[in-house]
């Protein structure tokens, strides 16, 4: 038989994310032709339904929000669950964001199931959910089963194909919004900033990031980086020695003790390549440095590599990919 | 304020990654397992947190087999926790569901105000104790977590949970369960003295609780990447020439840039 599955969603901007329209399209491959529930975190936006019903969902619910104004894991789980037993359920599949993850281990908590995140590969097999996931801040990858009758997984943002949109069957409509189960008044989200991103995306989940380090010299010359970046709408990433000299702030820090990055293009400027700051970027999918030192170890896990003087290659960068863009 | 700190063995951050020899797992041949990564940010908070609130404990928890658990539970009393609590396992455990059970089943009778956990382990990544030791013992749990504060006027925590497009403040009254990402400071270093004095300090020991759980996530294969050629290194005479290269090669062979 085929196993139930329910995708859960986070909005943006009242659209499902790039992540979760992925996970729409994992679940859809996953089943065939069966069922698909899907959940949105957030309250109703019609087209934001029908939107994610083409990607793969059939049906689409909504989870309110608790009352703090803010995600909290733990008070969606009761309405997740009453949802889970009336769908019969099998699989959970939801993006591996942050509060993904927070939700995917309170609920597979709660719900006896099993869990993986960080997923990069998922398939059915007799014994269970075959899942695949980097370890080791990308040093290795473990492939794992999933064997209990229930499964959590979260799903690596970028790492699966955006689905191709498909004609929506008609019953796809907006169905009863769940409320949130009571919580133990407490938790109250006061207030929220941006990421700094140095205008650009934010860190977390853009497809280029364009990351500075000691080699940049100064806080002032760090613009050439900002000005890359901009060129290529890419998110601004700094190695700790950037941060901790203060020439940006903490929030940009990839690596060990920061982010962990895996956009599609990943370029490191006067980064020597310590383990500290790899593991934060190594799950790039194209690694570009350049450097001053030819013997940089930057160069060992790079795909492509410029050796020269970062003040003359990085502004004759930035004008060439400009005037590729037309702009 | 009773604070709880949960800390998980992991390979020293040095070590050369090997598969067993069924490569299944992590070859935990000659192996060092220590205190790592984001737990050492949740000792040092618990610790910092110490210094503020006058009577206030921290406790070490951790689960796994001997001897790796106690060795970091060692590591944790050299740092200046008050206690040691060995939730032991026979066997290493890598799910971290049936590790959060083990762990809430003996923090269940054992009530913290606030219970810290580094927000991922630093071989798994895996993010799920945090979570699933709040829905385990009903207590709220975010991760993610820096710059945790404590208000004695209002008796709540103040802090800040970094997501992917935003930083959050929260305020929050105890219990908690808090996934941390970063301390106030580096962690701390263990001094020699304080060494040699956690060999003599107790270690409890009590046997994890017979999970239900286990065997439902098991490791099938444990892959290490080819090692890399390394850079492909683009010649160049100008700047411009060597920026107009690596364009081409970006758009035209690596086809990542439109």
């Amino acid at each position: 038989m085929t196993p139930a599955i329910l995708v859960i969603g986070e909005l943006r901007e009242d659209k499902p994310t790039d992540a979760s329209r992925e996970a729409a399209g994992v679940a859809r491959r996953l089943v065939g032709d069966a069922p698909v529930m899907g959940l949105l975190i957030g309250s109703p936006v019609e087209p934001a339904a029908a939107g994610w019903c083409r990607d793969g969902v059939d049906t689409v619910r909504w989870l309110a929000e608790p009352p703090a104004g803010g995600r909290l894991a733990g008070a969606l789980v009761p309405s997740l669950l009453a949802l889970l037993s009336e769908g019969s359920i099998e699989l959970v599949l939801l993006p591996s964001t942050g509060f993904g993850r927070e939700l995917a281990g309170a609920l597979a908590a709660r719900w006896d199931a099993g869990a993986a995140t960080g997923v990069t590969a998922i398939t059915r097999t007799a014994e269970g959910w075959e899942v695949r996931r980097p370890v080791f801040g990308g040093r290795a990858t473990e492939t794992r089963i999933l064997s209990g009758p229930r499964a959590v997984v979260a799903l690596r943002p970028r790492s699966f194909p955006a689905p191709e949109p498909r004609e929506a069957p008609a019953a796809a409509a907006v169905q009863a919004v769940v409320a949130p189960g009571p919580w133990a008044a407490g938790p109250t989200r006061i207030g929220s900033e941006p990421v700094v991103s140095g205008g650009g995306p934010a860190l977390g989940d853009a497809p280029i990031v364009v990351a500075g380090g000691r080699g940049v010299g100064s806080s002032d010359q760090f613009r050439l980086i900002e000005e890359l970046a901009g060129a290529l709408d890419a998110a601004v990433g700094a190695s700790r020695a950037v941060t901790d000299a203060g020439w940006r702030p903490a929030s940009l820090q990839v690596g060990q003790t920061g982010r962990t990055v895996t956009p599609q293009l990943y370029i490191a400027v006067g980064i020597s390549g310590a383990i500290q700051h790899v593991v934060g970027m190594i799950g790039s999918r194209v690694i570009v440095a350049i450097n001053s030192d030819p013997s940089a170890p930057i160069f060992k896990v790079a795909d492509y590599g410029i050796v020269g003087d970062l003040l003359q290659i990085v502004p004759a960068l930035t004008a060439e990919i400009r005037r590729v863009r037309g702009r | 304020m009773e604070i709880a700190v949960c800390v998980k063995p992991v390979p020293d951050p040095d070590t050369r990654l090997r598969a067993s020899p069924d490569q299944r797992t992590l070859d935990p041949e000659g192996v060092k397992y220590v205190l790592a990564g984001y737990d050492e940010s949740a000792v040092e908070q618990g610790l910092l947190l110490r210094e503020q609130i006058p009577g206030s404990a921290v406790r070490a928890f951790a689960f796994g087999p001997a001897p790796r658990a106690p060795e970091i539970l060692r590591s944790c009393l050299a740092l200046g926790c008050d206690s040691a609590t060995h939730v032991a396992a026979n066997e290493p455990v890598d799910d971290p569901l049936v590790v959060a059970a083990a762990l809430g089943t003996v923090l269940g009778s054992r009530p913290a105000d606030l219970i810290l956990v580094g927000k991922q382990a630093l071989d798994d990544e895996e993010g799920l104790v945090a979570p699933a030791l709040g829905a385990l013992l009903d207590r709220p749990s975010f991760s993610s977590v820096t710059d945790l504060r404590w208000s004695p006027d209002r008796a709540r925590f103040s802090f800040r949970r970094s997501t992917e497009v935003e930083v959050e403040r929260w305020e929050a009254p105890p219990p908690l369960v808090l996934g941390l990402q970063q301390a106030w400071n580096d962690p701390r270093t263990a001094k020699l003295p304080n060494v040699l004095k956690a060999r003599r300090m107790p270690i409890e020991s009590v046997p994890a609780a017979p999970g239900a759980a286990a065997g439902r996530s098991v490791p099938l294969r444990f892959d290490l990447p080819a090692p890399r050629a390394g850079a492909r290194m683009i010649e160049y005479s100008t700047p411009a020439e060597a920026a107009e290269r690596l364009v081409r090669i970006l758009r035209e062979e690596a086809k990542v840039f439109p």
